[in-house]
């Protein structure tokens, strides 16, 4: 079956150049060229992955990555001409599990595209625990003192990372490598904005990490 | 004045014992305290160099002080030497008068048994110490000696009570010995009861009976001394109390001058610090109101023109923001066009296929080109920021030297890492030290001839030094001082292997300025060069001293490079070098993408 993928961007020639990359490719592209109706085609489409610009007319990339993350747990890649850390961050944090810088590659946005899609691994069953959160694998569930914690499939890829290895200190480089799926990618905000946003969903007190802990100047580990 | 010295004797020495006591007792104290009196003393310098109030108010009081002491001391010294000689006038005519009493009553004397002569001689003497309670002088009656002893001289000596010859001074005695009829006058001291006293000692010679005796008579100054005591209480007294008001007056005037300037000094502080809408309180018409207006009117001038290159900074910032992302998107769909095309070549006719290369690398290197540009007017706009945080350099330098490896491996060079330490933790925001040392290691391949490139990194107490040295064609001292200028090449004619846009090292040199880093290059021809990046350990910090030397020792040839511990991580010589993996690494050598506004 071939991966539907939304693409959301108002400037029509990339989008089409986007659309021919992704066919070539062997996914289906469908468009939508303003940022208002959005949601609409997310919703009639039901696509397994979501290529939204950030600068869109109608309502912004951030908005609609927000509305979107608001009923759906789809992958997200922005596309983004704006490389600004603040930007960045804010997509990020809106819910988009990566981002593509412009000008960019075809055979890098459909590594990304691949990566966020790539099957999840052959699960066994199998649970796993860091501090007082336990993490049913197999069944993609979190819970907390038997209280369920929702996750988006890459926060639940990178908690996990960790909870699979807990004695090991992972560097950002190493987290980009094994959770988004790609070497060579210096740009370790990724890392950071997502570890956040997942410590606010699983920490009792963002503020002081019991799960997902700071090894200064490294990376991060799990809390025992 | 021989009893102003002797009383100045007895200050002196008055003043040395206690000088002596107090300085024991300090000596004493300092041992106990020393670190208090330091910490006070040392506070004291402090407020002396940092308060031009405390300074003005403890100078004037010093003044005030020396100059009471010396006209207290004149005043008093005047007022002595005055109540002095009213006294001696009063005692020389007392004297006269009471000596020729005394001879007038001895001359007519008719008696001649030894009991009546020594009664006689008694009363007259006890005469002289005058009537009532209180005696207004004392006698010391001496047989002048060396004279003929008649028959009748029933009496030798005779003094007041505890008085002796030996109060007068000898020099006194000898003067009215030899002087006949005539008066003289000494100093002197006497006992009273339990203390000394100062007073003057009148001398005549009176005669009785055929023989010659010296009569002195004994004034008490007491009450003159006491006098003067007053006096001089009243004096110090006054003193005191007008240097006190000096100093109030002094630290009252001062703090009225000073407390403008000092408010200026805060208001301009605060100026510096970005508070731009910060002013001074005027008040009145005066100096200091003048000086308040002015530093007013500076202030807001300077804010103006401030506010006047933010904004035009800001303009900047925004004009290179839109640029950069109105000309991304289409540059988008260029570059995933020519690649579309680039990929389908080999279905192509020949003139076709190469126009489809052809397009795909100088796409390539106009996206290079502008992300490098961009990068720079956003230096240029002050709108690069550093995002530091503590991470180890190696990680940094093992994933450049990874990235690299495919370009190495073209060149044929080794790249191999000297370092002492396993890891260096430095606050840094890896993603710019990441991109200066890839640029330092790409150029340094680039012009490295083949030959091993060696990467040394060291750190001493605040500062961290990696340097990347080549043993290439190198370059000219004029050379090296001009490599990091925009667009600089050291050969024109040099063929564009890399494709860079020339801009590298001077994204480089920028990226280390924004860390308060240094970037500086050493080259000699034929021998190679040598690039070195220190950082301060911590932002804020600041380098004292390059951990590493600019200048390589192995300046002769690449094999006498004394590696400690050598890591060769660089090229496998068994996987020939894949052209397309080679220019992912050079045509975007800042791959890194900076932030856009």
């Amino acid at each position: 079956m071939k991966a539907r993928i939304l693409v959301v961007d108002d400037d029509e020639a990339l989008a089409e150049m986007i659309g021919i990359v992704l066919r070539n490719d062997g996914f289906e592209p469908v468009f939508c060229a303003d940022g208002g109706q959005a949601l609409e085609i997310f919703r009639s489409s039901k696509p397994d992955l979501v290529l939204l610009d950030l600068m869109l007319p109608g309502s912004d990339g951030i908005e609609v990555c927000r509305q979107i993350r608001g009923e759906s747990d789809v992958p997200i890649v922005m596309l983004t001409a704006k490389s600004d850390t603040s930007d960045v961050v804010r997509g990020l944090e809106s819910g988009a599990d990566d981002y593509v810088p412009k000008p960019f590659k075809p055979a890098e946005l459909v590594a990304r595209v691949r990566a966020r899609l790539r099957p999840g691994d052959q699960k066994a069953p199998e649970t796993l625990r860091i501090a007082d959160v336990t993490i049913d694998v197999a069944g993609h569930l979190v819970t907390r003192g038997g209280e369920r914690i929702s996750l988006t499939p890459l926060e639940f890829d990178l908690l996990v990372a960790l909870a699979r290895k807990p004695w090991q200190v992972f560097t950002r480089e190493l987290l980009l490598e094994q959770v988004w799926g790609y070497r060579h990618a210096a740009d370790t905000r990724l890392v950071n904005v997502h570890v956040q946003r997942l410590r606010s969903k699983i920490e009792r007190d963002p503020e002081a990490p019991e799960v997902v802990l700071t090894v200064r100047g490294v990376g991060y580990k799990a809390g025992s | 004045m021989p009893w102003l010295l002797s009383r100045a004797r007895i200050w002196t020495r008055r003043g040395l014992i206690l000088v002596l006591r107090v300085s024991r007792l300090v000596s004493i104290g300092v041992r106990q305290i020393r670190p208090g009196l330091r910490y006070l003393w040392r506070s004291l310098l402090r407020r002396w160099r940092r308060s031009l109030e405390f300074r003005t108010v403890l100078t004037t009081l010093l003044l005030a002080v020396t100059s009471f002491a010396i006209v207290g001391a004149y005043l008093s010294n005047q007022i002595a030497n005055n109540l002095f000689q009213e006294r001696l006038v009063q005692a020389e005519s007392e004297s006269r008068y009471n000596v020729k009493q005394v001879q007038d009553t001895f001359d007519g004397a008719q008696v001649t048994d030894q009991s009546s002569v020594i009664t006689l001689v008694y009363d007259t003497l006890t005469a002289v110490e005058g009537r009532g309670s209180v005696i207004q002088r004392r006698y010391v009656f001496e047989a002048k000696p060396e004279q003929t002893k008649p028959r009748n001289r029933w009496v030798e000596s005779r003094a007041s009570d505890q008085l002796t010859v030996r109060v007068i001074p000898p020099e006194l005695r000898k003067a009215v010995q030899e002087g006949g009829k005539q008066q003289f006058w000494a100093s002197t001291q006497f006992p009273v009861g339990n203390e000394d006293r100062p007073g003057i000692a009148v001398g005549n010679m009176v005669t009785f009976n055929g023989t010659s005796y010296e009569l002195y008579l004994i004034y008490d100054l007491n009450t003159a001394q006491q006098t003067l005591n007053e006096i001089q209480n009243v004096l110090w007294a006054g003193g005191a109390a007008l240097v006190l008001m000096i100093g109030a007056i002094a630290w009252y005037v001062t703090r009225n001058v000073v407390s403008p300037v000092s408010h200026a000094a805060v208001v301009s502080e605060k100026l510096a610090a970005g508070q731009l809408q910060e002013r001074m309180v005027v008040k009145g018409e005066d100096e200091v109101a003048r000086l308040g207006a002015s530093f007013n009117h500076m202030a807001a001038s300077l804010q103006e023109q401030i506010t006047q290159l933010a904004t035009l900074s800001q303009m900047q910032q925004r004009f290179v923001s839109d640029v950069s992302h109105e000309l991304r998107t289409p540059l988008t769909t260029v570059r995933m066009a020519a690649e579309v095309l680039f990929e389908a070549r080999e279905d192509f006719d020949p003139m076709n296929k190469r126009s489809a290369e052809l397009l795909y690398h100088q796409v390539e290197r106009f996206q290079s080109l502008l992300s490098d540009l961009l990068e720079i007017s956003r230096f240029d706009a002050g709108a690069a920021v550093l995002d530091a945080e503590p991470q180890d350099i190696f990680q940094v330098i093992s994933h450049v030297m990874e990235g690299a490896s495919p370009v190495a491996a073209e060149y044929g060079s080794d790249v191999r890492l000297n370092a002492r330490q396993k890891s260096i933790v430095v606050e840094m925001d890896s993603r710019r030290i990441d991109r200066i040392l890839r640029n330092l290691l790409l150029n340094a391949l680039e012009h490295g001839e083949g030959r091993p490139i060696l990467i040394s990194v060291a750190a001493n107490h605040d500062a961290v030094a990696v340097s990347v040295r080549d043993h290439g064609i190198g370059m000219s001292q004029a050379e090296a001082a001009r490599v990091f200028d925009r667009f600089w090449r050291a050969d024109p004619a040099r063929a564009r292997t890399t494709g860079g846009s020339g801009l590298g090292l001077s994204i480089a040199a920028e990226d280390t300025k924004l860390h308060n880093g240094w970037l500086q290059a050493w080259g000699r021809k034929g021998s190679g060069s040598n690039f070195r990046l220190t950082l301060p350990l911590r932002q804020g910090g600041t380098i004292v001293k390059s951990p590493l030397q600019l200048e390589p020792a192995d300046i002769e040839f690449p094999g006498t490079a004394r590696e400690r511990q050598m890591l060769v991580l660089g090229t496998d010589p068994g996987t020939p070098p894949q052209r397309s993996q080679a220019a992912a690494g050079l045509d975007t050598p800042d791959a890194v993408e900076g932030e856009d506004r």
